[in-house]
């Protein structure tokens, strides 16, 4: 059985519509005009103990929404979920025992207090034993190097320190399931790659299973093999980084330096060209048209250098978005916050 | 249990640390609140200035002194519940605004609990030792009453004090419905103010109501609707005149009744409006 | 100056849809305003009910207090009621003395807008919504104690300078707030001056008990202060206590009062701009 698994799951909010103009607004004192929006619609996932999978999709997409689902905070419309055999809106206590939300954009930590009183609270609420605390505690603080913080008002830490202390404060009970919506957002690269580094480590270690949602391609790329994309409140492509490629893109970039001398005229006749910088030309040609391009330039021309490659990945995720908004044609990108 | 009585603990110190941590603005409430408690009394002081035979309403036995211990009784309950309750009403209003009840959900600890507790506003608790001193410096007054004195039993104590725990309850229970409310109402920024006003017909003795058709109606909602009358005047007519009207008036024991009752209903509504609401939370983003 | 009145009225109307954008919390608000007044009216009337000769426990009440019957009371707690919607300022000081501490005043200095302009244009607005949200419960509660009117409505004079002094209240109101939440340029922490001035209002501006009530030593406080324009002098004139001489001295005194904080508002920006410059913010 899997650890998680979502068959059908979807959610609808209605949103407040207002209006502009002072007579809308008056009457919207007396009558509200609503407007449902589909944050998620029909989303079926399975996995399997150990993974690490990346959520992928754009503002508004769902990927916020699935992990509240999955966290039992909000209640589905319609569909089914189970994690470790639980209904998460249920919110069975064994249940929330076994896993952990992380969010960058929120804390629960207490604002004024050191971060370690929140933790002692942490202990009496999951009923961790105080060696176990001590020694969980102790292991973590030393992985993300923050002991020398503990006793510092949370206030006073960056938002890098800040953010370890959450990671933190959602690790001490050992969670099996870890759900991290966006938890490098707004951090600088050193921040970003500690945090990285420790999930990986972690992750490894412990085996745990963890689902991620980041707007960052570094986060992803460091961390996880298996990436789901959700776009429009369903899943658009679920599998590795690199079968992304495969997938989505059928077209190669193919970069030629010529020798000094040679015409850079009518270079065109062979593909569509996608840069001209002498003395290099780059053509844009589907993959296919790979080996004709190759062969004709050579012939015609004295050729220094070649690559081929891949054009970037986040052109093509990109690309995708933009795809998939252009299928949903019902709900709108902007809906009430969330992503 | 142990666990949520340490984890009450926790959150009682952690509120503590806090609050001595910003000791200016610590003092200033409690000086704040105090001056408050003692504009009220001044006001009736000045109301009790105009005539020798005023009292709250006519044949009721709530002549000045009386009438103070139940304004005494009125600050005692107000401080507990601005001191544990208020603050966390608010910030499960707040909560609820910013998306941040989601922590609360997450955790394996029954949630009602998890939010009615986690601030407590220590500098409140000044109003409380203040009314325990206007009730006991009036209770000793009437005491030493030339004409009429009043005699008090341990056990007239006692029962105050349960009394009292009982209306907190009651006022707790408001309390967690109204901020429920939140979760459909969005911002509600008038919840402290609709709490005054709402909890602001407790403060009177209830006999004040029990008069034409506006008064009785009002009677009857705030008894058994949202029943705030009984909170104060049961315990502070337990103490100010306990049967002092042997003769057939015996509708104490109703009241007592009543007031156990309306503890225990609002409890389980209050329960049941505050798992309705977490049912239509939708849990804002960012 | 066109320009600048239609940024003026552009400024007006936001501040009256930012207004209504919050429907349940604002009906709830109005409504509620009422309920302290019916415990109060309830009050009194237990009170007054122990002034009652034996004969006539069902009748009209008869008693007085310090010069008040319990229908001119109840009269004179209607008319305070709406002497305060005029003359009260919810949140005025906090927002300036707050705009102050975190840095958001600079806009007024950057933009080529007034302040204290915009927020009088901000407070206009919110009143005017307020008035045609509680004009029904008001006129239903003035209806209801119809009978508490025993002069009936004063006539047109009266009515006028009662109009006159109603409007002298709101800006009594406004600019003595402006004032304190001005103090915040020198002294950040203006609750406790807050705090003290509730704690003057409520003594000394007649909205919680008529000023006569007060023991004659505070006489000379409630005369020397600018208080009873916030609440009392207004009700006491509709009300026909304030007669001849006295009402047009006190209205002049009220127009004193209103000019002495619109001079000490402006004062206060000039002085308050410029240290806070001067400092760098």
């Amino acid at each position: 059985m899997s650890i998680i698994e979502l068959n059908d799951l979807c959610k609808t909010y209605k949103v407040y519509q207002k209006k502009e103009g002072l007579r809308q607004s008056v009457a919207g004192l007396f009558r509200r005009e609503y407007r449902d929006v589909n944050a998620v619609r029909g989303v079926n996932l399975k996995v399997e103990e150990g993974e690490f999978v990346a959520f992928l999709g754009p503002n508004g997409a769902g990927k916020t929404t699935t992990l509240k689902l999955l966290s039992g905070v909000i209640n589905p419309t319609s569909g089914e979920a189970k994690v470790m055999g639980f209904v998460p809106w249920k919110r069975d206590n064994d249940y929330r025992r076994q896993f952990a939300l992380v969010m960058g954009q929120k804390n629960q930590l207490w604002w004024d207090l050191p971060a370690q009183e929140s933790f002692r609270l942490h202990q009496h609420i999951y009923q961790i034993p105080a060696n176990q605390f001590q020694k969980t505690q102790d292991e973590l603080t030393e992985l993300l190097d923050v002991k020398r913080l503990l006793n510092q008002p949370v206030r006073e830490l960056s938002l890098g320190e800040r953010m370890k202390m959450e990671l933190i404060a959602a690790l001490l009970h050992s969670p099996r399931v870890l759900f991290l919506d966006e938890p490098t957002i707004g951090l600088d690269v050193v921040a970003q790659h500690n945090i990285q580094q420790f999930l990986k480590y972690y992750q490894q270690e412990r085996k745990i299973t963890i689902l991620l949602t980041s707007h960052y391609m570094q986060d992803i790329e460091a961390l996880c093999e298996r990436v789901v994309i959700i776009a429009a409140g369903t899943i658009q492509y679920d599998g590795s980084l690199r079968g992304i490629l495969n997938r989505f893109s059928n077209v190669k970039r193919v970069t030629f330096q010529l020798a000094e001398g040679q015409s850079f005229e009518a270079l065109d006749r062979f593909a569509p060209i996608e840069e001209l910088q002498e003395p290099k030309v780059q053509f844009r040609v589907p993959r296919s048209d790979v080996p004709k391009l190759l062969s004709g330039m050579l012939d015609a021309k004295r050729v220094v250098d070649v690559t081929v490659e891949d054009p970037p990945l986040e052109e093509i995720i990109a690309e995708l978005f933009t795809q998939a908004a252009k299928n949903q044609k019902d709900s709108s990108p902007e809906w009430l916050g969330g992503n | 249990m142990k666990t949520y009585i340490q984890v009450f603990l926790t959150f009682a110190r952690n509120s503590l640390v806090r609050d001595l941590s910003f000791r200016t603005n610590f003092l200033l409430q409690c000086v704040t609140s105090i001056s408050w408690a003692i504009m009220n009394w001044a006001f009736f002081k000045i109301i009790f200035a105009q005539g020798k035979n005023i009292a709250i309403g006519k044949g009721t036995g709530w002549t000045e002194n009386e009438f103070f211990i139940f304004l005494g009784t009125v600050w005692i309950i107000n401080a507990i519940v601005q001191t544990f309750f208020m603050p966390n009403a608010q910030e499960f209003s707040e909560l609820i605004r910013t998306g941040n009840l989601d922590f609360a959900l997450l955790k394996p600890i029954d949630t009602q609990f998890l939010v009615s507790f986690p601030r407590l506003n220590w500098a409140s608790l000044a109003n409380f030792f203040l009314g325990i001193v206007v009730v006991v410096f009036y209770a000793n007054a009437l005491m030493h009453d030339a004409v009429n004195p009043l005699s008090l039993s341990v056990f007239q104590v006692l029962s105050y004090i349960v009394f009292i725990g009982a209306g907190v309850v009651i006022m707790y229970s408001v309390m967690i419905s109204l901020a429920a409310t939140s979760v459909w109402l969005g911002r509600n920024q008038n919840l402290y103010m609709i709490w005054f006003y709402l909890t602001n017909f407790y403060r009177y003795p209830m006999e004040i109501y029990q008069r034409g058709v506006i008064g009785w109606g009002l009677w009857g909602f705030f008894s058994f609707v949202v029943p705030v009358l009984v909170v104060a005047n049961v315990p502070a007519r337990t103490l100010a005149q306990p049967l002092r009207e042997s003769g057939g008036n015996r509708w104490e024991n109703w009241l007592i009744l009543l007031l156990f009752t309306m503890a225990l209903v609002s409890l389980w509504v209050s329960r049941r409006v505050f798992r309705w609401a977490l049912s239509s939370y939708r849990s804002a983003s960012s | 100056m066109w320009a600048k009145a239609s940024t003026w009225w552009t400024y007006f109307r936001v501040s009256l849809e930012e207004r209504m954008v919050y429907r349940g919390d604002f009906i709830i608000g109005v409504m509620m305003r009422f309920l302290p007044f019916a415990t109060q009216v309830f009050m009194y009337w237990a009170i007054f009910e122990t002034l009652q000769a034996n004969e006539q426990p069902e009748g009209r009440l008869t008693g007085e207090i310090g010069g008040f019957t319990f229908y001119d009371l109840i009269a004179y707690l209607l008319l305070v009621t709406v002497t305060r919607a005029f003359s009260s300022m919810p949140g005025l000081t906090s927002g300036i003395s707050n705009s102050v501490r975190n840095g958001e005043v600079k806009k007024y200095l950057i933009q080529p807008i007034d302040m204290v302009g915009f927020m009088l244009i901000q407070r206009v607005a919110h009143k005017l919504v307020y008035y045609v949200m509680a004009f029904l419960p008001f006129a239903f509660w003035f209806y209801l104690f119809r009978d508490c009117f025993t002069n009936g409505i004063p006539g047109v004079e009266i009515f006028a300078v009662y109009l006159l002094s109603l409007v002298l209240s709101f800006l009594l109101g406004f600019f003595l707030e402006t004032c304190m939440g001005l103090i915040a340029f020198w002294y950040l922490e203006v609750t406790s001056l807050t705090f003290i001035y509730m704690l003057f209002n409520f003594f000394l501006s007649g909205h919680m008990f008529p000023l006569t009530w007060l023991p004659g030593e505070f006489e000379w406080a409630v005369q020397a202060l600018p208080f009873q324009y916030l609440a009392y002098f207004p009700a006491a004139v509709f009300l026909g206590k304030i007669t001849g001489a006295a009402l047009y001295w006190g209205i002049v005194v009220q127009i004193a009062w209103v000019f002495f904080f619109f001079l000490l508002s402006r004062l206060l920006w000039h002085r308050g701009v410029k240290r806070y410059s001067g400092f760098g913010g």
